[in-house]
């Protein structure tokens, strides 16, 4: 088997697709380079790539993952050059690993995230965003209402014990908020309930379409 | 700010904001300090409809391999983007360099259907562009507008500064040409106008001052600038082989209707179906080799990357080599893991054979298209399919599996009856009837019609026929209705009718009708092909403000000895060969395709014909 696993950058406009279609950007950049790829088997078969988490369209990311099984091996400097060749604005292969073949998917080894969420406010409030961030993390436990898409049903979660880590800053009028959160099958946190939770505890007003969002790296088990 | 700070934001709170975004595999950069012609192709609809054009791909790729043009792309933006541009006091821009509209010198719609007309107003009032060219100075870019719907220009004669009639790609070169000759001048813009009129194909609507009867008939068309050509000739690209056609097609980052590599095979069609605008006005018919499609289709999948390939021509198998290329294209495809997709064919066993290889597995249905429920009066609108064809083709899809089978049929066609609505039934349930006897069984298998409503043409035989009244059609749809929900397995749909009476008011409308679109923009009409935009109660009440009642287009019947709104444009085919195919069609007699022998119907006085009596 040749599996391999890159690691890529997606920023400027390109962040306003989808997960969908950054996949289907890639089966074809593949074709172009022509890197051919293992198809499944069965009636309609698909090329095998799969990502370790789909990023939200609108964040940006210095870091994703993305593994592919090859019909031939190559070398993965070839891989990271053709591909490089071949991506938009905004798109970019940072480097490539080959991946022992009885490894488990990225997705199922998939556990924490780490984010950057930056928050303009309004010029003239200045925030103790590391004091705020201190309050808002010793209360007993961060609510949220979650809509499981599966029964149709809103829960209410605690979202606290899903933050491994968080610490902030404010400058340029802006709150900046970097943080480690679940990811995975397991156990998964979106920033967007960090912001909105966060946002509320310490009373701040924002405009969600002013608000970045940006993965720093993600992290894997074993 | 710049359009792409203030974007930005709005990114974040639109539908699908891939669709304003550029910067897709093969767009094309330039340094604009050297540029004489900022042309802007715009499409009136969304990106996803734009982007799956294969005119917009030859365009681009024609207009700017030109050095001293850029050619960039724009689209209707969808309603909530719209919105928020509105508020933020976004004008329109392009998508390559995010420019304002205004900023281009020429600024061109394709008109693909007359139900996007509104969408080419509110596009121009989005980019602070007056709607009528008598209020543009120097300062706005020219507008102008292509298409099928060019062939009848006159509702937008008073909007469009000029209009392209037939094919684009020779004219295009030849107007930025003589626009950077123009910019060089620096005369008025009327003297631009007044040197492309010099071209084959270009319509300058304002050199021509139409003038009416009482009873609101078209009286004369009077020039005012006599240089002006009498009659516009349609541009015509003699050799498919020889026109530029794009390798390196833009790749849409998002999702358009067809994400494919696309090839045209040929264009115009020989059958000579008396309805159809698109088999007059694209005569005469001209093939790319197939050694030439070929090497097309492998060099865009090869620098697209697409996973999949289209042919597209009318008939497609009209093609003289069909079968071999069809089968060259397989293999094409199978080397590089790309799926085929074909138009409909016609259904003969070697459709089969190509069928049963590309959709083994999966079998998503047959499509056929008798468009008219009996003999007669297919004769009538020189459809050349028979009931054995329909019957054999369809008994031979079910022997091999197929569960699924769609017709098509159009109602309100010149001397329709009852009787040959009844034909469509008994079609239905012939078929249904014939899947029992062969599989026994009468579960999952499903027939369905698809029923639409005539709309009579400029530039065709049937352009002299008055359309259906709503209320016609609606019996005509309910009757049909009633008796096919009896049958089992048999599936029904069909339009409304109101978007059908819109469509053939402007299909034949005059330059009156300007003011009336104007109106109806003003009052909030757009994306009126689209179901949940159209507004009908708007509309009229747009022509009752304006004083002017639609029926006059719609239902009633022309005279031979009429001056028609869309004289003035030369499709090459003659008023006399439209006359002699009406008479016979109100005779139930046929005419050949011409690929038997020539039948007259003036293209070949033009160019070379290069099929006629090929057979």
């Amino acid at each position: 088997m040749n599996k391999y696993v890159v690691r890529f950058y997606k920023g400027g406009n390109i962040r306003y697709i989808s997960h969908l279609d950054l996949m289907r950007l890639f089966k074809r950049a593949f074709k172009r380079a022509g890197i051919k790829l293992q198809y499944s088997l069965g009636f309609n078969p698909h090329p095998k790539i799969s990502f370790a988490q789909p990023l939200s369209l609108g964040y940006t990311s210095s870091s994703e993952y993305m593994e592919f099984e090859t019909q031939l091996a190559y070398s993965t400097d070839l891989i990271i050059e053709n591909l490089n060749s071949l991506m938009p604005e905004g798109l970019g292969i940072l480097s490539c690993e080959k991946l022992p073949d009885n490894v488990k998917s990225l997705a199922a080894r998939t556990k924490a995230a780490d984010y950057e969420i930056t928050i303009p406010v309004n010029s003239g409030i200045e925030k103790d965003v590391c004091n705020l961030l201190r309050e808002y993390m010793s209360q007993d436990q961060i609510k949220v209402i979650k809509h499981q898409k599966k029964s149709r049903k809103s829960i209410e979660i605690d979202i606290k014990p899903l933050i491994y880590s968080i610490s902030g800053d404010f400058h340029n009028n802006s709150i900046l908020i970097k943080t480690k959160l679940a990811a995975g099958n397991v156990s998964n946190l979106s920033p967007e309930f960090v912001l909105s939770t966060f946002c509320e505890f310490a009373d701040i007003q924002y405009e969600r379409a002013m608000v970045t969002i940006k993965r720093n790296d993600i992290y894997f088990t074993n | 700010m710049t359009i792409s700070k203030q974007l930005d934001k709005l990114l974040m709170q639109v539908e699908k904001p891939g669709r304003y975004i550029g910067g897709e595999l093969h767009t094309v950069k330039k340094d604009l300090s050297a540029i004489s012609t900022r042309f802007g192709f715009a499409f009136p609809d969304t990106y996803e409809i734009g982007m799956s054009y294969l005119g917009l791909q030859i365009i681009y790729h024609i207009l700017n391999s030109m050095e001293s043009v850029y050619c960039e792309r724009i689209f209707a933006p969808a309603e909530d983007m719209e919105n928020l541009m509105k508020k933020e006091s976004l004008p329109l821009f392009t998508l390559e360099t995010k420019s304002p509209v205004k900023d281009l010198d020429i600024l061109g719609f394709t008109l693909q259907y007359e139900l996007s007309f509104t969408n080419v107003l509110n596009m121009l009032n989005l980019g602070g562009i007056p709607y009528r060219s008598a209020e543009r100075d120097s300062s706005f870019p020219f507008i102008a507008a292509g298409g099928p719907c060019a062939f009848n220009p006159e509702p937008l004669a008073d909007i469009i500064d000029f209009f392209m009639i037939g094919d684009g790609e020779d004219v295009l070169p030849q107007v930025c040409k003589t626009h950077a000759q123009w910019k060089e001048s620096a005369k008025d813009k009327d003297e631009f106008l007044k040197s492309l009129t010099k071209i084959d194909g270009i319509y300058v609507p304002k050199f021509y001052n139409p003038s009416y009867y009482e009873d609101g008939r078209l009286k004369e068309i009077k020039k005012n600038f006599e240089q002006a050509p009498d009659r516009i000739k349609k541009q015509i690209v003699e050799n498919l082989n020889q026109a530029e056609f794009p390798e390196k097609t833009i790749v849409p980052l998002i999702e358009p209707i067809h994400d494919r590599a696309v090839v045209e095979i040929f264009r115009g069609c020989t059958r000579g179906c008396r309805f159809c605008q698109a088999g007059m006005i694209y005569r005469p018919v001209r093939e790319r080799s197939k050694e030439k499609i070929k090497q097309i289709a492998e060099k865009q999948l090869k620098e697209t990357g697409h996973e999949e390939l289209s042919i597209l021509s009318l008939s497609t198998s009209d093609h003289s080599e069909i079968e071999s290329l069809v089968k060259e294209l397989m293999s094409v495809c199978k080397d590089n893991n790309v799926s085929l997709s074909l138009p409909s064919l016609r259904l003969d066993s070697f459709s089969f054979e190509v069928l049963q290889e590309i959709q083994s597995y999966k079998k998503t249905g047959l499509t056929f298209a008798p468009e008219a429920g009996t003999q007669r009066l297919r004769d009538v609108i020189n459809k050349t399919i028979t009931d054995d064809d329909i019957y054999s083709g369809i008994e031979k899809a079910i022997e091999l599996g197929w569960t699924n089978i769609k017709l098509y049929f159009m109602i309100g066609l010149p001397t329709e009856t009852f009787e040959d609505l009844d034909g469509i039934v008994e079609i239905a349930k012939n078929i249904t009837d014939t899947n029992y006897r062969i599989t026994g069984k009468r579960g999952r298998f499903n027939v369905t019609v698809s029923v639409s409503n005539f709309v009579p043409k400029a530039h065709t035989p049937f352009q002299w026929h008055p359309q259906d009244t709503p209320d016609t059609f609606l019996e005509k749809q309910l009757y049909l209705k009633n008796k096919l929900k009896k049958i089992k397995g048999v599936s029904y749909s069909y339009h409304e009718t109101e978007p059908s009476y819109l469509e053939a008011i402007f299909a034949r409308g005059d330059r009156r009708l300007g003011e009336v679109l104007i109106k109806a923009v003003t009052l909030g009409c757009k994306f009126d092909s689209w179901r949940e935009h159209f507004k009908y109660d708007l509309w009229m009440q747009a022509f009752q403000e304006m004083g002017i009642n639609p029926n006059f287009y719609v239902h009633r019947e022309r005279s031979y000895d009429e001056l028609l709104p869309w004289d003035i444009i030369d499709s090459g085919v003659t008023k006399e060969f439209l006359i002699s195919e009406n008479n016979k069609a109100i005779k139930g007699v046929q005419s050949p395709d011409c690929r038997l022998y020539c039948i007259g119907c003036g293209i070949n006085k033009r160019v070379n014909c290069a099929m006629e009596g090929t057979l």
